[in-house]
């Protein structure tokens, strides 16, 4: 069973290599898209080979056309049993001058066998419309609706607006995501009579509008008119390369075949931005938008005198910094002004009551809060000094028109609390030097209703000294030389100074080592004294010493010095006492010159407590 | 006999010359080259003093007769020379003043004040001069004008001193006594405590709004901007005499700290130091 199956197989195997082999037989054709082309019209050049292993020319060089190789398609076809399999080499021929051309037939390699292909002739013409066909590509564009590939959309959010106010315009430039494009030009808006901001590139986005996917670039500007009556913004112009798919030619004339699409007409193929995807023809277009109209009134009459020319809708704030000062020192007033409008006609804040006040020209900031500069905030610091004492800052007036409510509005700041002292400065109202007053003028005009300036005879200002007085010098003291050269005579007393505390205290060091040694004597003589064992020379020569020491420490004496009236009188014995003492050191002086023989080997315990009571009896 | 009485007074006599050469070179070489350094260098001060002295008058005649671009191109003569005293620099703030530049003016009024604080004309002519100008101060806080008016940086460096000096004896006595007193310990106290109070007080003037980086603008119409650029945007307009306080400068900029807590950058040339 398996035998038969295997058998079988082999067979139509073998007859399946056979028919393609038979099918192979080797052939090649070159084709052109078009004969005929004008000048920058690309032809598709195909060399069609029939077999496989084949070598196409890699160049093909004719003067007059610049022929690029664009790709390769395999076909495999089969019928009745019969495999067929071509190579299909595609080439783009862009004429670049008029004339009659010839391909020359071109050689392709297969295996050993080499093949050659027709000459092909194009005939190129100066331009698409002075070609004598019909011309293909002409037919195409015309067939291409430009709104499908792209469009552009200018948004205008007002049709009635005032002299000077801002009116933001929105302009979207949409292409079809499909197309690709090359060179875009931003649309530029060109309108008599509105002055505008330049066009800036906001946010790009994918919309599918009517069906299609657009890439949408959003562009935002502001246009503001200078004078009343009716403008027209002409509709929006773009150009742009776009890279459309171009359709077969053989097929051009005739309709598709019909897609199971077609009948809901959804049939996506059925779009003429699908064509032959392979090949792309380049086309300059033209995006427009539809224009629009502006009615511009003029602003009402009656406006208020500080009125400057803003339009739309702010808010005023004011601060002053210091609260506190002399009179003629001067207090920085910040009025913010923030909102919507035409910002470059807002002009800083006026004094409601400019008298006993200098102004300086305020300078201004402005921070926008979008792309295009209609909203934001406007700072100005404007520098007054008060002239007399004051208790505040009189309140900042600041006027515009509000479109929305059609009317002028004057906003009015609150009056600042400050505290100005000292006494009013003579002519305070007009202290203006007219040095002054042209620098200010220079900087800023009047504000209007401000007191005119005045020129006023100079206050005098006292005698010359004639005595030139002692030179003198800008350094600090302490940057001098001198200043430090100066400080070692401190600093030399000082080590002076210590090195004699130092001495001192050696002094005194030493004192406290002898007395250390003394006490330590006095009681190592004491423990002596107490035990029982030493002789009567030994004894009485200890207590005769522990007298002296103890004297020594008291008097703060050398104690060989000590004798027993010394010692009586530092310690102010009775004379009892003075004369156990006496006593005491003759009995010493008896045993240690006449020796040990006098007297009795031993002493009596009723002698040695007598004596120790009067040894630790003596206390200064 | 006569003959050894003759030897002895001959030897006396070389040895007597012999003890006495040193002596009589010293003199010749040392002090004599000593007294003719002290006597030319005395000679050329006081000469110098004198040049000085007669230009000072010379300028002063001038502008006793209404001359005052003369007597100012005298006075600044004085200045460059090197010749710096309070009275100079208050008649060259004067003859400024009458020329009509009040900005001038009251950059050398401020300079008599600062080499000497109490200069009462300089002062009050100062007063005068910066209501004229309609000049611009930076603001000072109250203990620093306090402390600015109580005695001048010289005095506190003295004090500062002093105390110093004081404290460091107090101590060594502290460590080198047997038992600490409480006199001294106190005095060592005190005594740090008016060094640092002097040192810091010195500092801070120093560094101050009024310190040694304290300039005026001498130029009209100066503006301050926010960028190194004459098209940059204003901060502050400065009348001449107003005071600004240079941070740094950047080629032909300087970056001030300006009256009202503002900064900006003017131009170099607009304002001069107070301090030469």
């Amino acid at each position: 069973m398996f035998d038969l199956r295997c058998a079988t197989l082999l067979v139509l195997a073998g007859a399946l290599s056979l028919t393609t082999a038979l099918a192979d037989s080797p052939s090649v054709t070159a084709v052109l898209s078009n004969s005929e082309a004008a000048v920058g019209e690309t032809v598709r050049l195909q060399i069609r080979v029939t077999g496989s292993g084949a070598k196409p020319p890699e160049q093909i060089k004719v003067d007059g056309l610049e022929i690029q190789r664009t790709g390769t398609e395999q076909h495999y076809e089969m019928l009745n049993f019969s495999v067929s399999q071509s190579v299909t080499y595609n080439y783009t021929v862009l004429p670049i001058r008029p004339g009659k051309f010839k391909i020359p037939p071109q050689t392709v390699q297969m295996g050993s066998n080499t093949f050659r292909t027709q000459e092909l002739t194009l005939t190129v013409s100066d331009s698409a419309g002075g070609s004598t066909r019909s011309n293909p590509s002409a037919a195409q564009q015309s067939t291409v609706d430009p709104k499908k590939v792209g469009f552009i959309e200018l948004v205008v959010p007002k049709r009635e607006a005032y002299v000077g106010e801002i009116i933001p315009v929105v302009v979207k430039l949409c292409l079809n995501a499909r197309v690709r494009f090359q060179q875009i030009e931003p649309p530029e808006i060109k309108a008599q009579g509105l002055t505008m901001q330049k066009l800036e590139k906001g946010s790009r986005d994918m919309e599918t509008i009517n069906g299609a996917t657009y890439d949408v670039t959003t562009f935002k500007t502001a246009i503001a008119a200078a004078r009343t009556g009716k403008f027209e913004i002409p509709g929006l112009e773009s150009k742009a390369l776009a890279l459309l798919p171009q359709r077969d030619s053989s097929n051009r004339n005739t309709p598709r075949r019909r897609s199971p699409f077609d009948m809901f007409n959804i049939d996506p193929f059925n779009d003429p931005l699908f064509g032959d995807l392979r090949m792309v023809e380049p086309q300059r277009i033209t995006l427009q938008s539809e224009p629009a109209t502006l009615e511009v009134k003029p602003l009402p009459p009656n406006a208020p005198a500080n009125f400057s020319g803003a339009v739309g809708n702010f808010t005023l704030t004011t601060e002053a910094n210091p609260k506190s000062v002399q009179v003629g020192d001067p207090i920085t007033v910040k009025s913010t002004i923030a909102g919507r409008g035409n910002f470059d006609r807002v002009t800083a804040p006026g004094l409601e009551d400019d008298r006993g006040w200098h102004k300086y020209p305020p300078s201004s900031k402005f921070q926008k809060d979008d792309d295009v500069g209609i909203s934001g905030t406007k700072t100005f610091e404007m520098v007054l000094s008060p002239n007399e004492k004051k208790q505040a800052v009189p309140p900042l007036t600041f006027a515009y028109f509000d479109p929305a409510k059609e009317q002028y509005v004057t906003l009015r700041s609150e009056a600042i609390p400050v505290k100005v002292e000292g006494n009013a400065l003579p002519s305070a109202a007009t202290s203006t030097t007219a040095a002054t007053a042209a620098a200010s003028a220079q900087s800023s005009p009047a504000a209007p209703g401000s007191s005119t300036p005045a020129t006023r005879k100079p206050q005098d200002i006292l005698y010359q000294v004639t005595d030139f007085g002692r030179p003198q010098s800008f350094t600090p003291l302490y940057a001098r030389p001198i200043f430090w050269m100066t400080q070692l005579i401190p600093f030399l007393a000082l080590l002076g100074f210590a090195a004699w505390k130092i001495r001192q205290a050696r002094i005194d060091n030493r004192d406290a080592q002898r007395t250390a040694a003394l006490q330590h004597e006095a009681a190592d003589l004491m423990r002596k004294l107490r035990r029982d064992d030493s002789s009567p020379q030994e004894y009485f020569s200890q207590a005769s010493r522990a007298i002296q020491v103890k004297t020594a420490l008291a008097r703060k004496v050398d104690p060989n010095a000590v004798d027993e009236e010394v010692a009586a009188k530092t310690f102010t014995l009775g004379e009892t006492e003075r004369a156990q003492l006496r006593r005491l050191f003759a009995r010493n002086d008896e045993l240690r010159y006449s020796g040990a023989k006098n007297g009795s080997g031993s002493i009596s315990r009723q002698d040695r407590h007598e004596v120790l009571e009067l040894i630790e009896n003596l206390r200064a | 006999m006569n003959r050894l009485i003759a030897n002895l007074s001959c030897r006396r006599r070389r040895l007597g010359d012999a003890k006495r050469a040193p002596f009589k070179r010293f003199p010749s070489r040392f002090a004599k080259r000593s007294i003719y350094g002290a006597i030319i260098g005395a000679f050329l001060v006081s000469s110098a003093f004198a040049q000085s002295d007669a230009h000072f008058a010379k300028a002063n005649q001038e502008y006793a007769a209404g001359q005052f671009k003369e007597a100012i191109e005298d006075y600044e003569s004085l200045v460059r020379g090197g010749q710096w005293s309070a009275n100079l620099f208050y008649d060259l703030g004067n003859a400024y003043f009458r020329a009509g530049d009040f900005g001038r003016a009251i950059l050398n009024y401020e300079r008599a004040l600062a080499l000497e604080p109490r200069h009462p004309e300089a002062d009050a002519n100062l007063r005068i001069a910066r209501d004229e100008a309609r000049a611009l101060e930076l603001a000072t806080t109250r203990p620093e004008r306090s402390l600015q008016q109580l005695v001048s940086l010289n005095q506190y460096a003295i004090a500062a001193s002093i105390a110093f000096w004081v404290g460091i004896f107090a101590i060594t006595g502290l460590i080198f006594a047997r038992r600490r007193s409480f006199g001294s310990t106190a005095l060592s106290i005190l005594s740090l405590s008016i060094f640092a109070f002097a040192t810091a007080t010195i500092v801070w003037i120093d560094n101050g709004n009024k310190g040694r980086a304290l300039a005026i603008v001498t130029d009209k119409g100066v503006e301050a901007r926010v960028a190194t650029a004459d098209n940059a945007n204003s901060v502050l307009a400065l009348p001449p005499g107003s005071e600004i306080k240079i941070l740094s400068k950047r080629g032909d900029w300087i970056y001030a700290a300006l009256p009202n807590n503002l900064r900006g950058w003017i131009s170099a040339k607009s304002a001069e130091p107070i301090r030469l």
